[in-house]
């Protein structure tokens, strides 16, 4: 009996998803050098040892906040869907932009495996990125990739693996806001913890948190759920 | 300044987003958050420009363009 396991490849647009997706399942999605090539949800499988694996490969998207329909997309897999691992895929030589949407799925405390793709072009511009460091601070396993050349693939399928085995042991990383939002933060948690129905899976912080920001989607589920 | 008077080739710093929550929040997510340097690719007077970020390339609208307050 094989054991499954559903992925999403998650990540900035043009950061090499869709190669990545290609490397690990076989398939030939087409890929380009431009942002904004994959804008529906594709699937694919591989087989690893006693696990099948669903691998779901998203549109790319610049944060957890939706603003266009492709972005909709990925984030409500993401966010409804949960799969059981988000396989950030990181352009290396942007690690900056691409990194706030890496503490956007800290926030919402997903199973997380970095693959800090284009670990070759980050090199020949001579940055060099302390691996070890990176994984401490994101409390997730960082894998190097090159997806052009299929490189770091076995490394990026055991990383998979393990965190949906739960053999991590990475201590969760809570991004502070400063004394006056985290008041307001512990508030709000405090009035979400009162009802039950309200969790539905997801953190009562990262709720408060998108609760605080305005957050359109997060609204209207807290509203809806009241009404119930 | 808003960033649609910075000509070609100039180099500015961001340092505000006159817009509310939506306009500044999408822009922090393509990296043009306050503090950072950025240089514009094209201005053509009208139309959408395009600046270098973060080592990429952003294309904006002159309206979003118009909100972004840059400094030299």
């Amino acid at each position: 009996m094989s054991k499954k396991i559903t992925i999403a490849l998650a990540g900035n647009p043009n950061s090499g998803k869709t190669t990545i997706f290609n490397n690990l399942t076989g398939a030939r999605q087409h890929v380009g050098n431009w942002p904004g090539v994959t804008v529906e949800k594709k699937g694919g499988n591989l087989k690893h040892d006693d696990y099948e694996i669903k691998v779901v490969d998203l549109p790319g998207t610049y944060s957890l906040t939706a603003y266009s329909l492709d972005e909709v997309i990925a984030r409500n897999f993401v966010v409804e869907e949960k799969p059981d691992v988000v396989v950030n895929i990181v352009d290396a030589s942007n690690l900056e932009r691409n990194l706030y949407l890496t503490t956007q799925f800290m926030e919402l405390g997903v199973k997380l495996v970095i693959a800090l793709n284009m670990s070759d072009l980050a090199e020949a511009r001579g940055q060099k990125i302390e691996i070890k460091h990176l994984s401490e601070f994101l409390s997730a396993p960082v894998v190097p990739t090159v997806g052009h050349k299929n490189k770091g693939t076995d490394e990026l399928i055991r990383a998979i693996v393990d965190m949906a085995e739960g053999n991590f042991n990475l201590d969760r990383v809570t991004i502070g806001y400063g004394e006056e939002v985290e008041e307001e933060i512990k508030k709000i948690e405090g009035l979400i913890q009162r009802d039950a129905g309200l969790m539905q899976g997801y953190s009562s912080r990262w709720l408060a948190l998108k609760l605080l920001e305005g957050d359109e989607e997060v609204i209207k589920k807290v509203a809806s759920e009241k009404e119930v | 300044m808003p960033l649609t008077m910075a000509p070609r080739g100039k180099e500015v710093t961001l340092i505000g987003i006159n817009g509310g929550r939506g306009v500044r929040m999408r822009l922090h997510s393509l990296g043009l958050i306050p503090g950072v340097k950025l240089r514009v690719l094209n201005n053509n007077g009208a139309g959408p420009l395009m600046v270098a970020v973060m080592n990429s390339r952003v294309a904006l609208g002159w309206g979003m363009a118009y909100k972004i307050m840059v400094e030299e």
